[in-house]
C-alpha cells in the first residue's frame, strides 16, 4: 500500500460512514430536523469555514456531503492526498454533529470528554494564542505505549504553557493515573472517537474566521491563517489505521505536522512528506520533535541558577579578598566563543562542563576557563556569531556575584565567594548563556548548547586551534567587505528621537556614524527585529556611481525622513552627504586652503585649523540636515577606501587630533599604501601638537609633500 | 498682485474610526488637511471631547468636578452624569485603581466598574488602563470581552502588552484599539505595524502618541505629532494615518501648577482649580492644533472650553 | 533657496584675517549660512557678493524689533513652520490689555496687575512683557496719551491699538522713544497712518477684515517704502483669525511671499471676549500656531503658567535639549539625613523623575549634576555621565551637606555602581529600577524595610 491507497481508503471509510449516517438520520427525524452544535455562531464551523455556507437541518447535511465528495479525486498527487484528508475532517464535523441530535453526547463529568467547544472558550483561549502566551496547541491522540508515558507526555506540554487536546485512548490513559484535565487547566480531552479530532480542528478554523478575519468560504485564506498563525501539531500515539492517516492529511493541510511512534507502517507505506510527518519512535522526544516541527518556541522565564539575574547587578565589583576564583585572559587559556552549527549536531539545552567544577579549584587562584556556545537554526547566520558574543559581557554581569571584563579570547571572570556559596557553579554559566541566548535571539536560533571547558589543554587547544583562527578569519572577513559585494545596505534610525529627520544608510565599508552600527549588526537587528529601526534598502538603481548615490538609497531615506532629506550619496561629502545625527564620533570639515579636509573626534576639545571645536563644528552640522562640506562619521570610516571616495578619498585629510591619528594610524597608513602607493602616509597629517593655524599647517603639509595640495580643488 | 493661495490639500485622508454605537457614536479622522486649516480643504470629523471618570470615584478631586457630579454615589451615576457634561462627546473611564504600585484593584474588581458604566450610558466609552503594562494586558483584555456589542475604544495597547490588548479588542471581540507609544514617531509607527501584523485592521485603531502638560517636556509631544500629521499626509504613510487621542487631564492635574493649594504656592499663584483648569485648557489647545482628533477632559470648565475652541475653529 | 556655508564660502575674501571676530573665513561663512551672523560683519566682502549674498540670505521673514533698551524684542525672522525643522528662533510675546475707557484707579490697578506674573522658570525671566493699549470710540487724544504715557512708564513696549489719527499722534508724542507699536494701518487709513508711524520711527502695525485685504495693505505699504511692520492677523471670527494667522506665516515661509514676511498680532481677548477657559485656550493654539505677540486681557498666573511653559517648550532648540541647575532639590521635606538619589539635568528626565519622588511621599535628596542636558543612557554614552562625574560632584556638593551615606543611581547605568562605590569611600550605593514609574514603589518598600 502507498500513501495514496492508505488516505484514500480512509477517506472513503469515513465518507460512508457519513453518508449511512445522514441517511440514518432522515430517516429517524426527516429532513427539517435542526442540526447545530451547541453555543457557536458559524453553524458546522469547519465546514463553514471552507464552503461559506451554513448548515442547519439534515437537509442541508445531506447536501454538504456532496459538496463534500467533490474534494475526494483519486489522482495520486499530493493535493488529492490533503484534500481528501479535508474531506476527512469535514466527514467527522458532520458525524460529530449528528451526535448532538437531541442529546447531549458529551459530559465532562461523566465521561471526562469536552466535545464541541462553545464560541466563548475560542475567544478567551484565542486571546493567549495570539500574544503567544500558549505558544502552542498539541493534538494527542491514540494511545502511549504506557499511561506513564501518557501523563509525561502531557505534562511535558503543560508545564511550557502548551494547550492540549486528547483524542482515544490516551484520554483513558490520564484517567488510569488520576491525571487532572479540563479547559482550566488546559488539557482538553476532546473524546474518544477519532471523529472528535474535529473539534478541535473546528477551534483552529473559528480563530481564523474571528481572529483572523477570514471570511467564511474563502478556504485559501484559512489555510493560509491556520498555517501561519495557528501553532498546532499532531502527535499520533501507537498504530496508524487508515482513517488516522486521512485524518492526518487534512491537519497536514491546514499546515499542522504530525508526529508518529508507528514506525512500521510508516515505512510500510514509504511516507514522505518532509516536516509535516515525522517518524519519531522514541516517545520522550515527541515533545522536541513536535516544537521544532511547528517552529514553536519556548520564552525561558526562569533562569535556573543559585543566584539572582538582573540588570541592577551589572556594575558590580569583586575584589580580590571577595572571590572564589578567577578565569584571567591575560594569564592562562580562556575564551568565549559563538559557533554556528548544523541542526543535527546540536542537542538543544545541552551543557557539558568538561573539566573541574568551581568547587575542585583552590580559592583564589586563577583558571582557565573556554564557554562555547553552539547555536543552530534555519535562520541562523555565521555572521551574527559575533553579534551574539557581544552580548555576553552584558549576560555574565548581569549575574549576581559574576564579574566579566573583556572579550573574545581576553577575558577576565569572577565569581565571588557569595556566589560561590549560595551553590554558582559553571554549569551555570551555561544556563545563562543558554536562556539570554534563545530568548534575546529567538528568531534565528532554535538549538543552542553550551560547552564549557575548565582543563588547560583543552583550553588551550580551544584558543589556539578553534577560537583565534575563528577570529581572524571574522576580522578578515570585515576587512574584506566591501560595498560592492553585497546586494543591500540598511537604514538605521535609531537617534531620530534625538535629530528627527537623520537616516543612516549602512554599508559594509561605511558603518553607522555613532560608530556603533556595522552593516553586520544592522543586518542582525533587521532580522530579529523586522519592524525595528534597521531596514533592508536595496542598490539596485544607481544613479552615480563617482558619489554612490543610488534610487533606492533616495527612495529609502525620503521614506524613513519623513519626506525630509531628498536625496543622499554615500561617498561625497560635497555633494548631497549623509546626514548627521547628534551621536557622531567624528566631524569633518573642508578646509579651503589646503584642499583637504580636518577630522575632530568627540575626546577632542580643542580648536582645529578650521576655527571651530569639535562641537562648534557639530552644532552646525547635526540634527539631520544636510551641509556640504562637512560630515559625522564613525572613527572607522577614517580608513575605509569610501571615505569621501568622490573627492578622491583619504588622501585629503590633512589633520586629525593627535589621539586619532594614532588609533588609526596603522588602518590608514594601509589603505593609503593600497589606494595610492604613499608610505607612512599618517605622517604627513597634522595635529594639535604640530598646529591649529590653517596658514602654518599648509606650510608643514608642503614640508611634508601631503599629496592633498595637487589634487583637484573641492569647491 | 492679490494673495496667492497655496493650499496644503493632500490627496489621502487620515483614517476614519467609529466608537460606540447607535446615535450617539463619534467618528474620528478623516481629515486630509492639517489640523483646523478649513481653508485648504475638508477637515473631515471634527475633533472630540471625552470626559475622564476613574474608578476611585471623586476621591481627590477638585472642588469644581466634586460640584458637577454632586448627588453621584455610584460609577453608573458619575458615568450617566459625565456623558451629559455640556461638550462632551464620550465618556472615558480610567481603571487606575487596577496599578499594582497603587490600590491594586483585582481584575474582577474593576471588570465590575466597566460593566455597570459601559451599561449605564449610551454614549462611547474610552477605556484607560492602570498604567502597569502587564496587568492591562489582562485587564483591558477582559474589559474588551466585557463591553461586547458596545464598540468601545481599549487604549494603552504598549509594545508591552499589544498583543493582548489587540487581540482581545481588535480581533476577539471587535472594539477599537489604542496604540499608546512615548513620544516618538518611530515607535508609534512601530507599534502599528505590529499592531496590524497581528491581524488588527488598520481602520479599528486609534493612536495615543505620548502626552505630556505645557512645560513638562511637551518640546517632543508637539514635535511627534507635527511630524506624524506630516507624514501622515505629505507621504501618505499608512501605518501613521490611523487617528490620534490624548488623554490630557490624568497628566495635567498631576504637575504642581495643579495641585500646590494656594496657601504652599508661590505668592499671587491665586485659586488651585483656576490654575488646574487652564493647564488643562492649554494642553487640549495646543494638543489639538498639533493634530490630535480627540482630548479626554476632566473639569466641567475646561470641556466647555475646549468644545467651544473647536466649534469655532471647525 | 538659503544658502549652504561652502556657497558662501566662495564668495569670501578668503584671507582668514579674523576681523571679522571668527578665526576663519570658513567659520565665519558657517554661522552667516546659519544665521548666527550678518554679513556685514566682513568688511573685505566685495559690494557686489554682500548684495548677491543678502538677497539670497534674507531670511523669508523679517525681524521686527519693538520696545526700546532692555526691553527691546525682537518678533518673527523664523525660517521654519514647525519646531523640528530647525529651532524657531524669536519667541511669542505677550501683552495685557488696557483701555483708554477705563477709569484711572482701573487702569493703576491693571497695570499693577501686569507686573504681577514675574518669575524664572529653567533659567528663563517669565513676565507680561508688552502692554496694549486699546481706544474706545471716541476717545479723547490726550486722555489716549495719558493712558499711553502710564503704559510705557513700566518701561514695557507698548502697543497702541488706535485707528483714530489724532490719538496717535498724541500717544507718539509721549511716548516715541520707547519704540512702541502703532497698530493703527487698514485698508482705509494706512496712508496716513504710514506718515504718522515712519515720522515717529516706530513699527506700524497693520490689519484688514480679511486675509486678502491684509495684503493688499501691506503690498501698498510695502510700495510706499514701509518695510516695518507687523500684522495684526485678528479677524472678526476665531475660524478667520486662525486662517489668517496661519496664511501669513505660511506664505512667508513656505511659499517665500515676502509681503506676508512679517510677525503677527493676535488679540485673543478680543476673539475670546469674556469668556477666560476659552482665551486660555486661544493663547495656547496661537502661541502654536504663530502668534508673534498675543494679546490676553489680562496675565495672572492661572494664564502664565501653563502659556510660559508651552512658549518654553516650543521655542526650545530641538538639538540642545533644556537642562535644570545642578544641585541638591530636596524633595518631600528631606534634610540632611534623608537619602540621596541622582540623575542627570536633562529637564525631561528631571521632571519625570522629581515627579515620581513626589508621589512616593517619601523624603529624597534629588542631586542633579551636570550632564550636558543629556539624557541617561546618552549622557553615560558620551561620557558625561561616569563614575568619575558622580563622584566628583558628590564629594564637592553633597558631602559637605548631606549626612545620609546612601545613594541611589540610575537602574540604567548600574554598570558604574562598583566604580562610583570604588570612587566614593562611605557611600553605599543602591541601584534604583530602570524606570522611572517604578521608583514610587521601590522607595515605598525602602522606606517599609526602613533602609531611608
Amino acid at each position: 500500500m502507498t500513501l495514496f491507497d492508505v488516505v484514500f481508503s480512509g477517506n472513503d471509510t469515513v465518507c460512508g460512514l457519513t453518508e449511512g449516517a445522514i441517511n440514518d438520520a432522515i430517516a429517524k427525524y426527516g429532513e427539517d430536523k435542526a442540526v447545530a452544535f451547541p453555543s457557536t455562531a458559524y453553524a458546522l464551523p469547519c465546514y463553514y469555514g471552507v464552503t461559506g455556507t451554513k448548515v442547519t437541518n439534515l437537509g442541508e447535511l445531506k447536501a454538504a456531503l456532496e459538496v463534500v465528495k467533490t474534494l475526494q479525486t483519486r489522482n495520486k498527487r499530493l493535493h488529492d492526498v490533503f484534500m481528501s484528508g479535508v474531506a476527512t475532517a469535514l466527514e467527522a464535523e458532520f458525524i460529530e454533529a449528528l451526535k448532538y441530535i437531541d442529546a447531549e453526547p458529551y459530559n465532562p463529568e461523566v465521561d471526562g470528554c469536552v466535545g464541541h467547544i462553545g464560541d466563548d472558550i475560542v475567544r478567551s483561549l484565542g486571546v493567549p494564542l495570539v500574544t503567544g502566551d500558549i505558544p502552542g496547541v498539541a493534538v494527542i491522540l491514540g494511545k502511549a505505549p504506557t499511561a506513564d508515558d501518557a501523563v509525561a507526555l502531557v505534562k511535558s506540554y503543560q508545564t511550557q504553557g502548551i494547550l492540549v487536546t486528547l483524542v482515544g485512548d490516551v484520554i483513558d490513559q490520564l484517567a488510569e493515573k488520576g491525571y487532572k484535565t479540563g479547559v482550566g487547566v488546559r488539557v482538553i480531552p476532546l473524546g474518544k472517537d477519532v471523529t472528535s479530532v474535529v473539534h478541535v480542528v473546528s477551534v483552529a478554523v473559528r480563530a481564523a474566521l474571528i481572529f483572523g478575519n477570514v471570511t467564511g468560504g474563502d478556504a485559501a485564506a484559512l489555510m493560509k491563517y491556520t498555517f501561519e498563525r495557528v501553532p498546532a501539531f499532531v502527535n499520533a500515539l501507537g498504530a496508524l489505521n487508515p482513517i488516522v492517516v486521512a485524518a492526518g492529511a487534512g491537519a497536514i493541510a491546514l499546515g499542522f505536522p504530525v508526529v508518529t511512534n508507528d514506525v512500521e507502517t510508516a515505512a510500510a507505506v514509504n511516507i514522505k512528506v518532509p516536516k509535516s510527518l515525522i517518524v519519531q519512535p522514541d516517545v520522550d522526544k515527541f515533545n522536541a520533535t513536535s516544537l521544532e516541527a511547528r517552529d514553536i518556541k519556548i520564552k525561558i522565564t526562569n533562569i535556573d541558577i543559585p543566584v539572582a539575574f538582573a540588570s541592577a547587578f551589572e556594575g558590580e565589583i569583586i575584589r580580590k579578598g571577595d572571590m572564589q576564583v578567577e578565569f584571567d585572559g591575560s594569564r592562562v587559556d580562556c575564551l568565549e566563543l559563538v559557533q554556528m552549527k548544523d541542526m543535527s549536531e546540536v542537542e538543544d539545552h545541552k551543557i557539558e562542563v568538561i573539566g573541574p567544577d568551581i568547587d575542585e579549584m583552590p580559592v583564589g587562584s586563577k583558571q582557565q576557563i573556554a564557554y562555547v556556545v553552539e547555536v543552530a537554526g534555519k535562520n541562523m547566520q555565521a555572521d551574527f556569531e559575533p553579534v551574539f558574543e557581544r552580548k555576553f559581557h552584558a549576560y555574565m554581569n548581569c549575574i549576581e556575584g559574576i564579574m566579566h571584563t573583556g572579550q573574545r579570547d581576553m577575558i577576565r571572570v569572577r565569581i565571588s565567594k557569595d556566589a560561590f556559596a549560595a551553590g554558582f557553579r559553571a554549569k551555570h554559566i551555561g544556563e545563562v548563556l543558554y536562556a539570554q541566548i534563545k530568548n534575546e535571539f529567538d528568531a534565528v536560533v532554535d538549538r543552542c548548547a553550551v560547552k564549557i571547558y575548565t582543563n588547560p589543554e583543552d583550553c588551550t587547544k580551544m584558543r589556539h586551534e578553534v577560537a583565534v583562527p575563528t577570529f581572524d578569519k571574522r576580522d578578515e572577513r570585515l576587512a574584506s567587505m566591501t560595498d560592492e559585494a553585497v546586494d543591500v545596505y540598511y537604514s538605521c534610525i535609531m537617534c531620530q528621537a534625538f535629530s528627527p529627520s537623520h537616516v543612516c544608510v549602512v554599508t559594509p565599508e561605511r558603518l553607522g556614524l555613532c560608530g556603533a552600527v556595522s552593516w553586520f549588526d544592522a543586518k542582525a537587528t533587521n532580522q530579529l527585529d523586522p519592524a525595528g529601526p534597521c531596514q533592508i534598502i536595496t542598490k539596485e538603481k544607481c544613479i552615480d556611481e563617482r558619489i554612490g548615490e543610488y534610487e533606492d538609497v533616495n527612495e529609502a531615506v525620503r521614506k524613513f525622513s519623513q519626506g525630509a532629506l531628498e536625496d543622499v550619496s554615500l561617498y561625497s561629502i560635497m555633494e548631497k552627504p549623509m546626514t548627521s545625527c547628534g551621536c557622531f564620533e567624528c566631524i569633518c570639515g573642508i578646509e579651503p586652503f589646503t584642499n583637504g579636509v580636518c577630522i575632530a573626534n568627540r575626546e577632542y576639545t580643542g580648536t582645529t585649523p578650521l576655527g571651530m571645536t569639535f562641537s562648534e563644528l557639530a552644532s552646525m552640522t547635526g540634527g539631520g540636515v544636510q551641509t556640504p562640506g562637512f560630515m559625522g562619521h564613525g572613527k572607522h570610516f577614517i580608513a575605509s577606501k569610501k571615505f569621501m571616495k568622490a573627492e578622491g578619498g583619504v588622501a585629503r585629510i590633512v589633520w586629525l587630533p593627535k589621539d586619532l591619528k594614532e588609533q588609526v594610524r596603522d588602518n590608514l597608513n594601509k589603505t593609503a599604501k593600497e589606494l595610492y602607493g604613499i608610505d607612512n602616509f599618517v605622517d604627513m597629517i597634522g595635529d594639535e601638537t604640530i598646529t591649529t593655524d590653517p596658514e602654518e599647517l599648509m606650510a608643514i603639509l608642503s614640508e611634508n609633500g601631503h599629496p592633498a595640495l595637487t589634487m583637484d580643488p573641492m569647491m | 498682485m492679490p494673495f496667492n493661495r497655496k493650499p496644503q490639500k493632500f490627496n489621502t485622508a487620515i483614517n476614519v474610526v467609529e466608537i460606540g454605537t447607535g446615535d450617539k457614536a463619534i467618528k474620528l479622522g478623516g481629515a486630509s488637511v492639517f489640523p483646523f486649516y478649513t481653508f485648504d480643504g475638508p477637515i473631515g470629523n471634527t475633533a472630540k471631547v471625552g470626559v475622564e471618570i476613574s474608578d476611585m470615584g471623586l476621591e481627590g478631586e477638585p472642588a469644581g468636578v466634586k460640584a458637577y457630579y454632586e448627588g453621584c454615589t455610584t460609577m453608573a451615576e458619575i458615568a450617566k452624569k459625565a456623558a451629559e457634561m455640556p461638550g462632551a462627546d464620550f465618556v472615558s473611564l480610567k481603571l487606575e485603581g487596577g496599578d499594582p504600585n497603587g490600590v491594586n484593584k483585582s481584575v474582577e474588581e474593576l471588570i465590575a466598574v466597566v460593566k455597570e458604566v459601559v451599561d449605564a450610558i449610551d454614549a462611547p466609552l474610552v477605556i484607560q488602563g492602570c498604567k502597569n503594562a502587564e496587568k492591562d494586558g489582562e485587564l483591558l483584555a477582559k474589559a474588551a470581552e466585557a463591553c461586547q456589542g458596545k464598540n468601545v475604544l481599549l487604549m494603552s495597547a504598549k509594545e508591552e502588552n499589544y498583543k493582548a490588548v489587540g487581540a482581545a479588542a481588535g480581533l476577539a471581540y471587535n472594539q477599537k484599539v489604542g496604540a499608546e507609544s512615548a513620544v516618538d514617531i518611530n515607535l508609534a509607527k512601530q507599534l502599528n505595524v505590529v499592531t496590524t501584523q497581528l491581524g488588527v485592521k488598520a481602520e479599528s485603531i486609534v493612536m495615543n502618541v505620548g502626552t505630556a502638560t505645557v512645560g513638562y517636556g511637551y518640546d517632543y509631544v508637539i514635535s511627534t505629532l507635527d511630524r506624524i500629521r506630516a507624514a501622515a499626509l505629505t507621504q501618505a504613510d499608512k501605518m501613521l494615518q490611523m487617528p490620534i487621542i490624548t488623554p490630557v487631564s490624568s497628566e495635567t492635574w498631576g504637575v504642581k501648577e495643579a495641585t500646590a493649594d494656594e496657601a504652599d504656592a508661590p505668592a499671587g499663584w491665586g485659586c488651585v482649580e483656576k490654575r488646574g483648569i487652564s493647564m488643562e485648557v492649554q494642553t487640549a489647545a495646543a494638543d489639538l492644533v498639533s493634530g490630535s482628533d480627540a482630548v479626554i477632559l476632566k473639569h466641567p470648565a475646561s470641556v466647555a472650553a475646549i468644545a467651544k475652541m473647536i466649534k469655532e475653529l471647525s | 533657496m538659503a544658502l549652504t556655508g561652502i556657497q558662501i564660502f566662495k564668495m569670501s575674501p578668503k584671507k582668514n584675517c579674523k576681523e571679522c571676530g571668527s578665526p576663519t573665513c570658513m567659520a565665519f561663512c558657517m554661522k552667516v549660512a546659519q544665521g548666527a551672523v550678518d554679513i556685514s560683519a566682513c568688511p573685505h566682502f566685495s559690494a557686489d557678493a554682500i548684495a548677491q549674498l543678502s538677497e539670497a540670505t534674507a531670511p523669508p521673514m523679517k525681524t521686527i524689533k519693538i520696545g526700546a533698551g532692555e526691553n527691546e524684542y525682537s518678533l518673527g525672522g523664523e525660517t521654519v513652520l514647525y519646531r523640528h525643522e530647525k529651532t524657531f528662533v524669536n519667541k511669542t510675546r505677550y501683552a495685557a490689555t488696557l483701555c483708554s475707557c477705563m477709569d484711572d484707579a482701573t487702569i493703576d490697578a491693571k497695570i499693577e496687575a501686569a507686573k504681577v506674573v514675574d518669575y524664572e522658570r529653567i533659567g528663563e525671566r517669565m513676565f507680561t512683557e508688552a502692554l496694549f493699549v486699546n481706544c474706545a470710540e471716541g476717545t479723547d487724544a490726550a486722555k489716549y496719551a495719558e493712558v499711553a504715557k502710564k503704559a510705557a512708564a513700566t518701561g514695557r513696549p507698548v502697543i497702541l491699538n488706535t485707528t483714530c489719527a489724532d490719538c496717535a499722534k498724541a500717544a507718539l508724542a509721549e511716548i516715541k522713544a520707547a519704540k512702541p507699536v502703532l497698530n493703527a494701518a487698514n485698508a482705509a487709513n494706512y496712508a496716513e497712518m504710514n506718515a504718522i508711524a515712519t515720522e515717529a520711527g516706530v513699527v506700524l502695525g497693520v490689519s484688514g477684515t480679511s486675509v486678502d485685504e491684509l495684503y493688499d495693505t501691506v503690498a501698498a505699504l510695502e510700495a510706499a517704502g514701509n518695510k516695518n511692520l507687523v500684522l495684526d492677523v485678528t479677524m472678526d471670527t476665531i475660524k478667520a483669525t486662525y486662517e489668517a494667522a496661519v496664511e501669513v506665516r505660511r506664505g512667508a515661509i513656505k511659499n517665500n511671499d515676502r509681503t506676508f514676511g512679517y510677525p503677527s498680532i493676535v488679540n485673543v481677548a478680543k476673539l475670546a471676549d469674556g469668556d477666560v477657559a476659552l482665551e486660555q485656550a486661544l493663547a495656547a493654539a496661537f502661541t502654536m500656531k504663530y502668534g508673534s505677540i498675543v494679546v490676553v486681557s489680562e496675565m495672572d498666573y492661572a494664564m502664565a503658567l501653563p502659556v510660559f511653559g508651552l512658549r518654553q517648550n516650543l521655542f526650545t532648540d530641538p538639538q540642545k535639549p533644556m537642562k535644570v541647575a545642578p544641585g541638591i532639590y530636596p524633595l518631600n521635606g528631606a534634610d540632611e539625613n534623608s537619602i540621596c538619589l541622582t540623575t542627570v539635568d536633562f529637564a525631561l528626565t528631571y521632571f519625570l523623575v522629581s515627579g515620581e519622588l513626589e508621589r512616593s511621599g517619601v523624603p529624597v535628596n534629588l542631586i542633579i549634576q551636570d550632564a550636558g542636558g543629556l539624557s541617561v543612557l546618552t549622557s553615560w554614552a558620551a561620557g558625561k555621565l561616569s563614575s568619575t562625574s558622580v563622584s566628583d560632584f558628590m564629594k564637592a556638593e553633597v558631602e559637605p551637606k548631606i549626612a545620609n551615606r546612601k545613594l541611589i543611581i540610575p537602574g540604567k547605568v548600574a554598570v558604574l555602581k562598583g566604580d562610583i562605590e570604588a570612587k566614593l569611600p562611605g557611600w553605599e550605593v543602591i541601584v534604583a529600577p530602570l524606570e522611572a514609574v517604578q521608583l514610587v514603589k521601590f522607595l515605598k518598600d525602602m522606606q517599609a524595610a526602613g533602609q531611608c
